[in-house]
């Protein structure tokens, strides 16, 4: 099924509003091959509105080889409670080898993350995404110390689209702030990651992730040897006009 | 077929990074030719050009490519590789097209 680019922006703005809940369910109402990518983190959320909304729902996760075994141990927490498969996608063997065997198995830490992630993150995550006609998302605003970041909570993804036709990508969460997140996962009982009792906030890959300090962003638990730049290339004109 | 590029120019008169290594590598392989107009979108100009065209589009971000058919399709690319790929019709590595898009999409590193 397709839709008019038209229909995607007037979902976004009657959505905008709305609870995670109702844009869920009309991803799950819209989309027939949609799946929710799961983190391992505080996605885990997204899991149980969507199971609650529909009991076949499809689910994957980015197995980039180097996460912590907390993560692999709630992946299978969640797998048993919901009684759902978690798809694993990995990253191409020949590409890893080729990374570690030029630069070892810690070149984000000279270089920055991207070589490394596109490998083990967003290659997986394309080849995953060719198979769909849309896919949900944890992605938030509040995510980002980036402010001029508008996450909307339904798009055309830009991104992944490919030739044979129009992804879209479903951010139920983007306009939550991450106690709403906590506040869902306590009052529903829902499975978490372990490392968040150890001030882990943001999960990711184990040696690209530690914990922060009370009053810390997020942010500053990934990637914290890199600085947060901003996109150097939006359109943000100003407005001279007398 | 028409192709547009829009680059965007900062407030100091300098081209954005991204639009220069766009600009750079197009003229190297020489598919600058088969770029049919550039459009100027000025930081300082919100009725530039270029930033008329980005508003019409709902295109937040430069350079961006706009691909007009024969047949009154309009294609919009804000990914080069992607641009070069299918209309240009060049190979591309599957290296370079992910690095672009971790790069212009900087919210992909919270998946």
């Amino acid at each position: 099924m397709s839709f008019s680019e038209n229909e995607v922006n007037q979902w976004t703005r009657d959505y905008e509003d709305k609870s995670p809940q109702d844009i869920l369910s009309l991803a799950l109402e819209k989309i027939d091959n949609i799946a929710v990518s799961f983190s391992g983190a505080e996605d885990v959320v997204l899991v149980d509105m969507a199971s609650k909304i529909k009991s076949d729902i499809k689910v994957f996760t980015l197995d980039t080889g180097r996460l912590h075994p907390q993560t692999y141990r709630l992946l299978d927490k969640v797998r048993d409670k919901y009684g759902i498969e978690i798809e694993a996608m990995y990253p191409n063997a020949e590409q890893v080898e080729k990374l570690i065997k030029e630069k070892g198995y810690f070149s984000f830490y000279q270089d920055d993350h991207k070589e490394c992630c596109g490998i083990r993150k967003i290659g997986p995550l394309r080849r995953k995404l060719e198979t769909l006609d849309g896919w949900i998302t944890g992605q938030r605003k509040d995510q980002s110390p980036d402010t001029r970041q508008t996450i909307p909570v339904v798009q055309v993804d830009g991104a992944f689209s490919g030739e044979s036709g129009k992804l879209l990508k479903f951010n139920p969460l983007a306009n939550w702030h991450s106690a709403q997140v906590w506040a869902y996962i306590r009052a529903n009982d829902v499975p978490y990651n372990e490392l968040h009792e150890q001030g882990f906030i943001s999960i990711g890959c184990e040696p690209c992730t530690r914990p922060v300090l009370p009053g810390q962003h997020e942010r500053e638990g990934r990637w914290w040897w890199e600085e947060a730049t901003a996109k150097e290339c939006g359109l943000h004109a100003q407005t001279n006009k007398g | 077929m028409k192709i547009t590029l829009v680059k965007k120019i900062k407030a100091d008169g300098s081209p954005c990074k991204k639009c220069q290594e766009v600009i750079a590598r197009l003229e190297e392989s020489g598919q600058i030719l088969q770029i049919d107009q550039i459009l100027i979108a000025d930081e300082v100009d919100a009725d530039s050009p270029g930033n008329l065209l980005a508003k019409e589009l709902s295109v937040d971000r430069a350079p961006f490519f706009v691909v007009d058919h024969d047949d009154g399709r309009r294609d919009v690319y804000t990914v080069y590789f992607k641009f070069v790929k299918e209309i240009l019709k060049q190979k591309t590595s599957e290296q370079e097209e992910l690095a672009e898009i971790m790069h212009n999409n900087p919210e992909l590193d919270f998946i």
